[in-house]
């Protein structure tokens, strides 16, 4: 009847069961063992190495550059930028090139945007209606005083909430194991971003220097977007389905055809329309070259999100119009 | 197929009607033109061999699916137009009692009231006291037998004060202790708080000692419908078993009453034996004079309930379907 009703019937649901313990679990050990093996790596590469010495040489050079005059105007931006930031840091007695917690942090959401948020997502969502198939809950569920659409927006509304809780901890997760690898400070320290690529060459004319907790919670932001994206399209395989494994089965074949296709048929641009090549969306934000021309952060949202509207709008109508026979 | 003469009365209320309800799955017609009432304060039988059509027409009657043709009502609100509020009128178990497992039976009860109008959580221990569940009640559902799942299905039937409990198959997997106990909930609910209750079956005898009015419903259409003791009487008022010794003679005596076979292994005829034989009711009394009197012994008479499938045999025979 009231809908905060059904939503906490939802969560209860989705809190009691397993999955979300081994997602916690799943978060946990996946990113340990990141940190681990990359401050491994690091010690290495940073042996030997005075980086007082070599950041100096870098501040020499660009001044250099910014001296001769010859440098365009939209590389200038990007060498003041990269000035500014060499300074802080010198300022500072740090590492410009050392990884800080927060810098892992920010990292994080790069990596974790292609699969592994999304892979969480599709485990939550391949689950939300067909659960109730196969338990044969769903005709006690249906036969209730309350609209059938009520009932799947309530389980919406959770799928939402529990996404949403998994990319905050997977932040939180990151933040704390990095924290004990690079230390916890340096949230203030100043980041380039938004290189843009056109065709071969770096184009550095949109480059914007932001404060990292700024980034972080933007780069976050777009990770949380595209998985609440490829929430809502698997939520709809799970209504089509009935079925969590199939549900699952499908949406990962999907996620792994979308890591796979840009580099087997790079030529092939039809499919920035797939849900997902337009996953990796801190990625297009923070400038990274696309796999395929014509994909920018923007580009890449609308397509996530008239994909995630399409798939709700079928959901809900499978959902409130077919009859539930299992 | 009068209803007018029920046990439990034409004048209470009708609670719920189905009205040429029809179901079509591809070319195949499930459910054909089904109709009757359900009236309040009576416990209405729904019978059929599995298959029949009986969980396809209960579907209908809960809003999972929309029939082809007829529609539903629960107290003169069609189902398909005022789904919400006719189903607040609707208690119901379709198949299993398929519950939360990995919940307890307190919260699935609760996940059930929060699915309702304010209030239905306080029904919750009066509700576990009359399925008798309150000691297990915050034990997880996954550790109850079958029974007692069965009877947590039917507290969360009842959360919201129902006028109909729409069960099905209940007894269903249940030992008879358990479908005993089942069966004097359905009876307190009716006699006692004027519920209606629809319980379909597959099984004639549960349904005899159960129901008040019965439907028969076979490959997707309802043969007969109305008083339980009716349609009983109808076909099983001349079928007899006897118990005997020696059998053989026993069937010879039998033979000018009607056709009388021994029954079971030992067909010798010299020892005890099972005999069915069909005798008209007044001519039995003369029968067992007959076989008494040439020394047969007889340890047993029962009226012996022919199996559903006779009864279709002779109601579908005696009617055009």
């Amino acid at each position: 009847m009231r809908f905060p009703g059904l939503v906490e019937n939802e969560i209860l649901k989705f809190a009691r069961q397993r999955r979300f313990r081994v997602v916690v679990l799943i978060l946990m050990a996946l990113i340990g063992l990141i940190v681990f093996a990359q401050s491994r790596g690091r010690e290495r590469f940073l042996k030997g190495k005075d980086w007082h010495v070599e950041t100096q040489e870098r501040m020499a050079r660009i001044q250099n550059w910014l001296r001769d005059g010859r440098m365009p105007e939209s590389s200038q931006r990007w060498a003041r930028f990269e000035l500014d930031r060499l300074r802080y840091h010198v300022d500072r007695d740090v590492n410009p090139d050392a990884v800080s917690g927060p810098l892992f942090v920010r990292g994080f959401a790069n990596a974790a945007s292609y699969l592994l948020l999304p892979l969480l997502a599709i485990v939550f969502a391949s689950d939300v209606v067909s659960a109730e198939f196969a338990q044969g809950t769903i005709k006690l569920l249906l036969t209730r005083p309350v609209k059938r659409a009520r009932v799947l927006a309530s389980k919406l509304a959770a799928l939402l909430l529990a996404i949403t809780l998994t990319v905050l901890f997977g932040g939180i997760v990151a933040y704390v194991f990095g924290g004990i690898a690079y230390g916890y400070g340096g949230w203030e320290a100043p980041v380039l971003t938004g290189f843009r690529s056109s065709g071969e060459r770096l184009d550095p004319a949109a480059v914007r220097s932001i404060v990292l907790w700024k980034d972080t919670i933007l780069a976050y932001g777009l990770a949380w977007f595209a998985a609440l994206c490829v929430g809502a399209i698997a939520l709809l395989t799970s209504v089509l389905l009935r079925s969590t494994a199939a549900a699952m089965g499908t949406m990962l074949a999907a996620l792994i055809a979308g890591t796979i296709l840009p580099r087997l048929a790079p030529s092939w641009e039809a499919q920035k329309f797939l849900f997902v090549t337009n996953l990796p969306l801190p990625d297009y934000y923070s400038g990274t070259p696309p796999p395929i021309p014509g994909l920018t952060v923007g580009f890449a949202a609308a397509t996530l999100a008239a994909w995630a509207v399409a798939a709700l709008a079928a959901a809900f109508l499978v959902f409130v119009k077919r009859d539930v026979l299992a | 197929m009068s209803t007018a003469a029920t046990l439990s009365g034409s004048s209470r209320e009708i609670v719920l009607s189905a009205e040429h309800l029809t179901k079509r799955f591809g070319s195949r017609e499930a459910v054909s033109d089904v109709s009757f009432d359900v009236r309040a304060g009576e416990i209405f039988g729904f019978l059929g061999p599995n298959g029949a059509g009986k969980t396809t027409t209960i579907r209908m009657l809960v809003g999972l699916a929309r029939p082809d043709r007829g529609r539903v009502q629960i107290r003169g609100l069609d189902l398909s137009r005022d789904f919400v509020k006719a189903m607040g009128h609707v208690g119901c178990i379709v198949e299993a009692p398929d519950l939360y497992k990995y919940l307890t039976g307190r919260e699935n009860l609760l996940h059930f009231s929060r699915m309702l109008p304010e209030g239905a959580a306080e029904r919750i221990p009066e509700l576990a006291r009359l399925v008798a569940l309150s000691e297990r009640l915050d034990d997880k559902v996954s550790t109850y037998s079958l029974g007692m799942r069965q009877r947590l299905g039917i507290a969360q039937a009842l959360l919201g004060n129902p006028d109909i409990l729409i069960l099905d198959e209940p007894a269903n997997g249940l030992d008879p202790a358990g479908i005993r106990e089942i069966r004097q909930l359905m009876r307190h609910l009716a006699s006692e708080r004027g519920m209606a209750v629809f319980v379909s079956s597959h099984l004639l005898s549960e349904v005899e000692q159960t129901c008040d009015r019965v439907a028969i419903i076979h490959r997707g259409r309802t043969l007969a419908t109305g008083p339980v003791s009716e349609l009983v009487d109808r076909v099983a008022s001349d079928r007899l078993r006897l118990i005997a010794r020696p059998a053989k003679r026993a069937v010879e005596l039998l033979a000018p009453f009607g056709e009388a076979e021994i029954t079971g292994d030992d067909r010798g005829g010299d020892g005890e034996g099972a005999i069915d034989v069909r005798i008209p009711r007044e001519k039995v009394p003369d029968a067992l004079r007959a076989l008494t009197a040439a020394g047969v012994d007889v340890f047993a008479v029962e009226r012996s309930l022919a199996s559903l499938e006779e009864v279709f045999l002779e109601i579908t025979g005696g009617e055009t379907v």
